[in-house]
């Protein structure tokens, strides 16, 4: 385990409630992120994040530190994002007035509206995929974990994330080019 | 497509996604130099996993994650209470009053054992101190009144103070 977690946990362990808080600090922003391209939206993704911390309040007591923390922590984001999503029936609600990008301020040339067009299309090109897909894709390409770590998170063999992750990039292709997203 | 297509395929998706080991990158460009299909394809789905990247960012309000950090510490707090509560009522029962009592005397013979067993050393921190934090709880403390005050008698002999202890005393009502 990361010697910098591996001390955390343990003066955690030992009663410092604010080792807990410099875990949280240290993997909040990775964990809203992968929540995020999960969900869709700025409002699900924080509560979510929020669920995952308080989870793993619950859960670091017994955590048995035989795999890092961050793949624990992202097992449970995934699993938490896809039960939320299982629970709702509609597609993810995507933050379409927020930007997706971050632009500079002042006003928008054609070129900036057009590349926010593109994030919007992108964002619901991967929101469409099916929950275990989007999950590995999300792993992958926005937090670049190995297969290896990808298949310990998921549940599943290395060889199934090669083949989703495939299936995944060739179905996004087609999205893409069905709305009209070449090469950048 | 071959076998080998396939596979020479998904190699470079997981070199298009993120990072492999060179060796898996040698393989794949080395049926790609044979494979006009597969170059063609390759080209299109680097021009997918660009596309993907780059509208990777996302903003957060302004003031989110403070008020993100303040939300969850009180969702923490308010975590701890409900089963303090539990065991309270839970200690409250009667046919549990033997349960508390047998848990107080185990714990009063460990703390003493503990205590007796290892001499304090004047540099580091004392190792009865520490295997009695691994025994007491803030529960423990709060629901039985007389472990914290069997406990102020118990650390009366101790010159240094451990701060662990005393927070968790502080706490107790
Ligand atoms: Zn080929």
């Amino acid at each position: 385990m990361d010697a910098e977690d591996l001390r955390l946990l343990e003066a955690f362990r030992g009663g410092e409630e604010s080792a807990f808080a410099a875990l949280v600090i240290k993997y909040r922003e990775s964990i809203y992120r992968v929540a995020r391209h999960m969900l869709g939206n700025h409002e699900d993704a924080a509560d979510a994040t929020q669920d995952v911390f308080i989870r793993a309040y619950r859960a670091l007591p017994r955590f048995d530190g035989r795999s890092q923390i961050y793949t624990w922590l992202y097992r449970i984001t995934v699993n938490l994002c896809l039960d939320l999503r299982s629970r709702l029936t509609r597609l993810p609600l995507l933050d379409d007035e927020e930007s997706m990008r971050d632009l500079p301020a002042g006003p928008m040339i054609e070129e900036e509206a057009a590349g926010r067009e593109i994030g919007r299309i992108v964002s619901r090109a991967v929101a469409g995929l099916p929950p275990r897909q989007r999950a590995m894709v999300v792993l992958r390409l926005y937090q670049d974990l190995p297969y290896q770590e990808i298949a310990r998170i998921m549940g599943c063999s290395e060889g199934t994330v090669k083949a989703t992750m495939f299936a995944a990039l060739r179905k996004l292709r087609r999205v893409l080019a069905e709305q009209g997203v070449r090469a950048p | 497509m071959t076998m080998r297509c396939q596979e020479a395929l998904e190699r470079l998706v997981e070199g298009l996604t993120g990072s492999v080991p060179p060796a898996d990158r040698e393989a794949v460009i080395a049926h790609l130099a044979t494979c006009a299909r597969c170059r063609q394809e390759a080209v299109e789905l680097e021009a997918t996993a660009a596309r993907l990247r780059e509208s990777a960012s996302f903003t957060v309000p302004p003031g989110f994650w403070p008020a993100f950090m303040n939300r969850l510490t009180d969702r923490m707090a308010q975590d701890r209470l409900p089963l303090l509560a539990r065991v309270r009522r839970w200690l409250g029962s009667p046919r549990h009053a033997w349960a508390t009592a047998v848990v107080t005397a185990m714990v009063v013979i460990a703390l003493s054992a503990a205590a007796r067993l290892q001499p304090r050393s004047a540099t580091s921190p004392d190792p009865s101190l520490v295997r009695a934090r691994g025994l007491v709880t803030e529960t423990m403390t709060v629901t039985l009144p007389s472990l914290a005050e069997m406990l102020d008698i118990w650390r009366a002999g101790m010159t240094e103070v451990d701060p662990h202890l005393d927070a968790l005393q502080r706490r107790s009502p």
